[in-house]
């Protein structure tokens, strides 16, 4: 076999001309393709890049919130009723949750709910977002961080927090779970409390620190503290006293105000049942409402002073004048029957008021034309919204004069036939601790002095505090009023309760409104009993003692010294021991 | 001129390698002052905390109780309360009076 050798170099394939055009076609090819490149590069970062600087943007810009904190509401003398507290909210993403048993275990352990509970808002692994729990407490969010669970989250959120717990329930009221006012003080002030949240935009590098702030800042406007007139140790006594008194007496509820009778401040108001504003399951049991501002009632007999207070000013009568009563305790007026509980023949002005007689009162109140009546009892605020920003508070009814038939204009003299709320009828009263002056009721600290409206000159204005101290005397229908150490005076007033169309037989409301100590006046103090189903009813027997131990505190916490005569009960005075120098 | 050139060219790379370094520099200071910020605000709100706490134990709900359960207290009742009235100095010494004022007790004798 003839080996047949193959002269690569010599191929006959060789020897054919390549045409010159296509090297410089491949050429031109190449070129066009950088130029395409080039093209493409240009117009990404020149001309278009507009798109691609602002996903870089996302990646690494992020606009942070800059939380503002609510401001805390403070009492007179500067002690927290109620402040925000940092509480974590725990959120997860379903799918992302690390589902090992045991850690799911401590978890559940900590977020304080069963771990099928935990399970279940952990099963949906659609969902990119679940709220696991609401507002922890800050030392349980932190160990809940430290189970350094993938998928779980936290939100800096702020949780109110009222030390006072229901003491001050109504009064300062509560915020839901954005941080927004829904009762009381909260709602009231909440203009000023809520504070508004500031953003800025900023840069953050790969390990999610803050670099650089670019663009402009908004800060943050911190929410403004709001000082109230209320004193928390005048509130607690007073709450205290309410609640034991409505127990006692198994009424249904009560209301209690202690005003300041020259500045016209509110040191303290509450009612009972109450409710704990942080504990959300405690609402249902109890009326959020607070019932001294938004609950009007026929105020009875404590009207009767202030009638007597405009028959001294026209001139009809001074509290030494004799009236007429019935003997036989009873009052015929155009087919009514007016009466009293007991049987008097003559009285004067101050022992109408003293015994709080309905005849009597009438009688006086007759002599008088029906528009004087209802100027009076305009002026001293029935009828008209309380000049305080609280939600909620009604104006009471007070019908135009015109309206009134006579015997209205009768039953208008003993407090039946118009309807005031507690707080109304303590402002009333300031009449006659201001001497004459009616001032407003503040809910927050007062500046400076206050100015009030003259209604009664001063001489007729103490005239009427010494026949409401002959009402807490012997004789009067609430001697249960007095308290140790200090002059007091007020008037009761039992009202029966309206039901349907009608009163009721059986249910009535005890009401008591005084003032201490009576020379110069330095607080007043209204209680209401409503219902009261333990035997007694009468305001002088179930509102009187809680008004006698109300003022005994509070004149007590207020430095008040004792304007009558006490009997020591020091058996050992220590002297101040001489020491050598 | 080459010579210049190269100088120029050093001086400029000098300059922007300088300029990465001031902006790193200022990065992380940015970064301490943000995060300075931040324990402010923690501390702030812990303060918050803190003061609350402070409240809740000393309500009078919580010091009345205390003052009557534990240490057998009871509440002051003027029959039970000296007064003590405080008359300001009126700036006229009584007659007799020695240069030292006296105070009751004798203390200052």
């Amino acid at each position: 076999m003839s080996s047949r050798s193959i002269q690569y170099t010599s191929s006959p394939l060789l020897a054919s001309r390549t045409p010159v055009w296509r090297s410089k076609f491949v050429v031109a090819l190449v070129a066009a393709g950088f130029a395409v490149l080039a093209g493409r590069a240009a117009y990404i970062q020149v001309l278009s890049n507009a798109f691609f600087q602002k996903q870089g943007e996302v990646r690494f810009a992020r606009t942070l919130e800059m939380p503002a904190t609510r401001g805390r509401i403070l009492d007179r003398n500067g002690q927290i009723l109620a402040t925000s507290v940092l509480a974590p909210s725990i959120w997860a993403i379903p799918e992302d949750v690390d589902r090992e048993p045991k850690q799911l275990q401590r978890l559940a352990r900590l977020l304080d709910m069963p771990l099928s509970e935990l399970k279940r808002k952990l099963e949906d692994e659609d969902k990119t977002f679940v709220w696991l729990k609401r507002q922890v407490d800050e030392p349980v969010a932190k160990q809940i961080a430290a189970l350094d669970i993938k998928g779980i989250y936290q939100r800096k959120e702020y949780k109110r927090q009222y030390p006072e717990g229901e003491v001050t329930a109504h009064l300062i009221g509560f915020t839901n779970v954005e941080d927004h006012g829904q009762e009381g003080v909260e709602l009231a002030f909440n203009q000023t409390l809520a504070g508004k949240p500031g953003s800025r935009r900023v840069i953050k590098d790969r390990l999610g620190n803050v670099v650089e702030v670019v663009g402009e800042q908004v800060p943050p406007v911190e929410g403004r503290d709001v000082q109230l007139s209320i004193d928390s140790k005048i509130q607690f006594y007073a709450y205290q006293r309410l609640k034991q008194a409505v127990r006692e007496n198994q009424a249904k509820a009560g209301s209690v105000v202690v005003l300041d009778a020259q500045t016209g401040e509110m040191l303290a108001l509450a009612n009972y049942p109450s409710y704990v504003p942080g504990r959300r399951q405690s609402f249902k049991d109890a009326p959020l409402r607070n019932r001294a501002l938004t609950d009007s009632f026929e105020p009875g007999s404590t009207v009767k002073p202030f009638v007597a207070a405009l028959a001294l000013e026209k001139g009809i009568a001074t509290p030494s004048t004799a009236l007429q009563i019935s003997p036989n305790g009873r009052l015929n007026l155009g087919g009514a029957t007016i009466s009293d509980t007991h049987q008097y023949a003559v009285l004067t002005v101050s022992e109408v008021i003293q015994k709080s007689s309905n005849i009597g009162i009438t009688k006086l109140a007759m002599q008088m034309p029906a528009q004087d009546l209802w100027e009076m009892y305009s002026q001293v605020g029935f009828g008209q919204r309380p000049q305080l920003p609280f939600p909620g508070a009604v104006s009471g009814r007070l019908r135009p004069w015109k309206t009134w038939r006579p015997i209205e204009h009768a039953t208008m003299s003993y407090g039946y036939g118009l309807s005031a709320s507690l707080v109304q009828l303590a402002h009333a009263y300031t009449v006659f601790t201001h001497d004459g002056e009616l001032i407003p009721v503040t809910l927050q600290k007062a500046q400076g002095p206050v100015t009030g409206v003259r209604l009664i000159q001063a001489r007729h204005a103490r005239e009427v505090r010494h026949m409401l101290q002959l009402a807490t005397g012997p004789g009067g229908t609430a001697p249960k009023a007095q308290t140790m150490g200090y002059s007091v005076g007020g008037k009761t007033g039992t009202a029966r309760k309206q039901e349907g169309r009608g009163y009721s037989e059986k249910k009535y409301r005890g009401v008591f409104v005084g003032m201490a100590p009576i020379e110069q006046p330095r607080i007043i103090v209204a209680v209401m009993i409503d219902d009261p189903e333990g035997g007694k009813f009468y305001g002088g027997d179930v509102a009187a003692p809680v008004f006698s131990e109300t003022v005994q505190q509070t004149l007590h916490l207020l430095g008040v010294q004792p304007d009558i005569e006490v009997k020591p009960q020091i058996i050992a005075r220590v002297e101040a021991q001489e020491a050598p120098l | 001129m080459m010579r210049v050139n190269l100088v120029l060219l050093l001086a400029v790379l000098a300059s922007a390698l300088y300029l990465v370094n001031v902006q790193y520099e200022s990065r992380r200071l940015f970064t301490e002052i943000d995060r300075a910020g931040l324990e402010a605000r923690r501390l702030e709100s812990e303060r918050e905390q803190l003061e609350l706490e402070k409240r809740q134990q000393a309500t009078v709900q919580r010091v009345e109780k205390l003052a009557k359960e534990r240490l057998d207290m009871r509440a002051a009742t003027p029959a039970i309360t000296d007064y003590v009235s405080y008359q300001p100095y009126s700036g006229t010494v009584p007659a007799g009076a020695a240069v030292q004022p006296q105070v009751s007790g004798g203390r200052l004798q």
